[in-house]
């Protein structure tokens, strides 16, 4: 029977924790006491398993990358006006992901003050999609079942594609409701994260806008000639631009496909 | 939007908190168990570093490294909040793992070749309070003070923390022993 108040002390007092006092007296305790010295091996074995069995893994080193290029963007003064040279790596990777559509040079103004309200709207929108049954009013992976149910609802039907091939399940849609208007929300996942596709008729020009960062959570914007994007997750900027790609890919296949209006 | 930094505040900032970018990504990767989810939750943690560098008054690597790893434990814990996960894998039954368990001694179990994934089980399936104090002394070395300020609780609490952590480890070596 091993002492209960012995315990912690001793685990403080292999730890090099305990007060020399103390020490003293529970050496002392242990060496008269077997069951409270066998406690004591048994606690230098798990130490010396713990330290010879369980690895101390670096970070990745494209982790360190992603973490400055992100203190980066954070600390530049406006990231619209003067981005930064080390984050042009980013603008160039959703650029050539877009790049399918031919974009041009030219960038949605985020700099206006408009653009980033709706950037704040977009954002208070997602969080709120994610709290307890918030998240779709229409719960199905099917895009045709999906894509119908905003039958009524929208004054446009939003494209709906399921990306589960391709590990980002179509997970639900919903109505929301941004910029003045209602829109249509459609949540894809990706592992245990959430992306909120919002997307309604665009009245601006075509283009994409930089990624932007807020509270953990990226926020990408583009416009095609008909709809305007934005896309939401907290999954990381690699992943999401994926999926952005995808999403492209999927819209401008599937107008490619339909005879115009 | 985030702070507006001189570029020297931002090098000061990186020379400061780089150096503890592992022992963020161990931590991280401890309390989220996923290599993915550790990843965003260092990129957040090292954001709201930054965010609050400022306030930041500690000196020498060793209060640095605590006052991030506690940005970084906070965010793991907001992240598990904000995914749910972890609610059905550390409940702990106190009844199967206890002293019952009186089969083989951790000394002859360890010796084993699967001892390390044994222990790797047994650390991912604790609760995370104790999981994140075992990561913090075993792992990182830190004292039982500069774990009291990453997790925020009294020296005291720390150290029986730890003790019941262990024993818990090695109750549920034992009892994987026994599967074995």
């Amino acid at each position: 029977m091993i002492h209960p108040d012995v315990e912690a002390q001793v685990d403080a007092y292999l730890d090099g924790e305990l007060a020399a006092m103390d020490a003293v007296e529970l050496e002392a305790h242990l060496a008269g006491c077997a069951s409270c010295g066998r406690f004591r091996d048994d606690r230098l074995a798990l130490r010396t398993a713990i330290a010879a069995q369980i690895p101390r893994v670096q970070a990745p080193e494209d982790l360190r990358g992603r973490v400055r290029a992100a203190l980066r963007e954070a600390a530049a003064p406006s990231r619209a006006r003067r981005p930064a040279p080390l984050m042009a790596w980013r603008w160039l990777a959703l650029a050539a992901s877009l790049a399918v559509v031919a974009v041009g040079g030219w960038r949605l103004g985020m700099e206006h003050t408009a653009s980033e309200i709706l950037t704040d709207e977009v954002l208070a929108s997602h969080v709120r999609s994610l709290m307890p049954g918030h998240l779709s009013d229409v719960v199905s992976s099917d895009q045709h079942t999906v894509k119908p149910w905003f039958d009524g609802k929208l004054d446009f039907s939003p494209p709906v594609h399921d990306f589960s091939g391709r590990g980002y399940p179509l997970l639900g849609g919903r109505l929301d409701y941004l910029d003045g208007r209602p829109v249509a929300a459609l949540v894809y996942g990706r592992r245990r994260h959430v992306i909120n596709v919002f997307l309604w008729p665009a009245d601006g020009p075509e283009g994409a806008a930089r990624p932007v960062v807020r509270r953990g959570y990226y926020i990408l914007h583009w416009a095609t000639p008909e709809l305007a994007y934005w896309v939401t997750s907290d999954l990381g900027l690699s992943e999401l631009t994926d999926f952005a790609r995808l999403l492209r890919l999927g819209d401008s296949a599937a107008a490619a496909s339909q005879p115009s209006p | 939007m985030g702070p507006v930094l001189e570029p020297s505040e931002l090098e000061r900032f990186e020379a400061v908190m780089l150096p503890h970018l592992s022992a963020a990504y161990r931590l991280a990767r401890y309390l989220t168990r996923s290599d993915y989810d550790a990843d965003d939750v260092v990129q957040e943690a090292f954001l709201r570093a930054l965010k609050y560098f400022g306030g930041f008054r500690g000196e020498g690597a060793s209060q640095s490294r605590a006052w991030l790893l506690a940005i970084v434990r906070n965010m793991a814990h907001t992240w598990r909040h904000r995914h749910r996960a972890d609610a059905s894998a550390t409940e702990f039954d106190e009844s199967v793992h206890s002293e019952a368990s009186t089969g083989e001694h951790p000394e002859a179990l360890l010796s084993r070749t699967d001892a390390r994934e044994a222990l790797t089980h047994a650390l991912d399936h604790l609760p995370p309070d104790f999981r994140e104090v075992i990561v913090l002394r075993e792992i990182e070395g830190l004292s039982y003070k500069e774990i009291s300020e990453v997790v925020d609780v009294p020296v005291g609490t720390i150290m029986s923390r730890l003790s019941r952590a262990r024993k818990r480890l090695q109750d549920a070596l034992i009892d994987s022993g026994k599967e074995l």
